[in-house]
């Protein structure tokens, strides 16, 4: 399997626009590209079939009343090689199976929380297993963190 | 003579037939409604009813005498009761049953029957003598008690629904307004974000840098609390390994050396805001200032629970306090000792030659 290579090409999924100014600002930061960004399951599904990021960074509760877990399997279903990492103030309402999902950021986060998880999810993805200490600010799903051992 | 063998005395009087006969005068005259069938006639026809039976019933003696007792049931009577009483006859046994009958105007009234076959000399069965007692007033109490006590129970279940209703809406409030403090706390921490990037003169910057980081604190507080399940108590110890690599990660000096003594203390949740500032202010005031300019340094943090006290020791090995009084001027400080002050706790700052070490006593049931 060839394994994406930093800089990431990352997707941000967040009805917030200014979470996605200041997450787009720490990704830049941390050394990675945001190739797009969307605010709705619309957005997304608006989205080019050639964009295929590596990383997406999902919010559960969307514009438009949609939700992440749909932007989630969209993702899944159109670039099935893509990360998806959701980054939601509601951890507990992500499905244990995490809809293939592979982990979260619980918000509220700090700078130094959400690039200590970008650097972890980067070696995740990139060359794994991570070799930093895990984070507080990021919990791999059982799927992901399994591919590990 | 024992009470219980009175009865038997009958047997043993001997008394002649006739209007002279005691027994045949009590029959007539007893209060308890009475019948005396005869099974060799053909289907066992009443021979014999006394006064009392015909008030019980309404029917005077002449439209009683020569029928089946089945006259005095009716569309409600149990056909399970009447099918006991059919096969007690049929088996010559006694039988007490309660059978619901009616009288010759229509109305209807518990008959509580006692029916007990009369034996001749040889041992066979002569008559079938039958007592009836009106018990219509118990049966209707103990139904009413029955109705009563199911109303209650559907007024208990009602009013369960209803608080479980009230107490699901209280839940999805409380999750409703958690999210949306969750939320606006990541809004204002990414706008201080965003304003801090557009600063470049240093002084301002640090000061909005050290906002951003009394926010952060306050935001992994508040994680910590909605992802613990018990809400009303709060981990100190847990907090500060979190805090602390949040404040050293922020910092940007993993270069630190780092000593650390932390065990979980569990202190009420209302006191978990004011106690994470007051570590956040202690362990980025020791980064700060200790460790200023790229120096380098061991940082020693320790949160215990003695008896009934938490205590809580940041000690960096910088310059210290010359004259062992606190660090003045600046807002940490201030934040510090006021909110100390809130938490009804001490905070003391001693030279620690080298460097300077802050504690914190509070004891928890005062928190």
């Amino acid at each position: 399997m060839k394994r994406p290579q930093a800089p990431l090409d990352v997707l941000i999924v967040e009805d917030e626009a200014l979470l996605v100014m200041d997450i787009e600002d720490m990704i830049s930061d941390a050394g990675h590209n945001v190739v797009s960004d969307g605010a709705s399951l619309y957005d997304v599904e608006a989205l080019p079939d050639d964009l295929d990021p590596d990383l997406a960074f999902v919010d559960l509760q969307l514009a438009r009343g949609t939700s992440g877990l749909d932007v989630c399997r969209l993702i899944r279903t159109r670039w099935p090689k893509t990360f998806v990492v959701f980054v939601t103030a509601n951890p507990k309402k992500i499905p244990e199976d995490f809809c293939g999902a592979h982990g979260v950021i619980p918000k509220p986060f700090s700078r130094n929380g959400l690039l200590s998880a970008m650097r972890y999810i980067e070696e995740g993805v990139c060359d794994p297993p991570p070799t930093s200490p895990a984070p507080a600010s990021f919990v791999a799903s059982p799927a992901f963190a399994a591919s590990w051992a | 003579m024992r009470e219980r063998d009175d009865w038997h005395l009958t047997d043993d009087i001997q008394h002649e037939a006739g209007p002279g006969d005691p027994f045949a005068a009590a029959v007539r005259a007893t209060r308890m409604p009475m019948v005396i069938t005869n099974p060799s006639l053909p289907d066992n026809p009443i021979v014999f009813c006394n006064e009392a039976f015909q008030q019980l019933t309404g029917y005077s003696r002449e439209e009683i005498v020569g029928r089946n007792c089945r006259f005095l049931q009716g569309p409600d009577t149990d056909p399970t009761a009447v099918c006991q009483i059919r096969q007690a006859i049929e088996g010559g046994q006694d039988i007490a049953i309660e059978l619901l009958n009616y009288r010759k105007d229509g109305s209807t009234f518990w008959n509580a029957l006692y029916l007990s076959p009369v034996r001749n000399d040889r041992g066979d069965i002569d008559f079938f003598f039958a007592s009836q007692l009106d018990v219509t007033d118990r049966v209707n109490e103990n139904s009413a008690m029955a109705r009563q006590k199911a109303e209650v129970e559907r007024e208990v279940e009602r009013r369960t629904a209803d608080l479980q209703a009230a107490l699901e809406a209280k839940t999805m409030l409380l999750h409703e307004v958690d999210h949306r403090v969750k939320n606006n706390l990541t809004m204002i921490g990414s706008l201080l974000r965003l304003q801090a990037r557009t600063i470049k003169e240093p002084d301002t910057a640090a000061k909005l840098q050290a906002m951003l980081e009394r926010v952060d604190a306050l935001a992994t507080v508040h994680r910590r609390l909605y992802q613990s399940n018990d809400i009303t108590h709060f981990d100190l110890g847990a907090f500060a390994e979190n805090l602390l690599s949040d404040v050293l990660g922020a910092s940007g000096r993993d270069d630190l050396a780092l000593e650390t003594d932390i065990e979980a203390v569990e202190i009420p949740s209302s006191a978990a805001a004011p106690m994470g500032l007051v570590l956040n202010e202690l362990l980025t005031n020791a980064i700060k200032h200790a460790y200023s300019n790229g120096r380098q340094g061991k940082l020693t943090v320790k949160v215990k629970r003695k008896s009934d006290d938490v205590i809580v020791r940041v000690q960096d090995d910088g310059p210290g306090l010359p004259d062992g009084q606190a660090p003045s001027g600046g807002l940490g400080t201030a934040v510090v000792e006021r909110l100390a002050k809130q938490l009804h706790a001490t905070v003391t700052w001693a030279d620690a030659r080298p460097g300077t070490l802050a504690t914190v006593v509070a004891r928890i049931d005062a928190l």
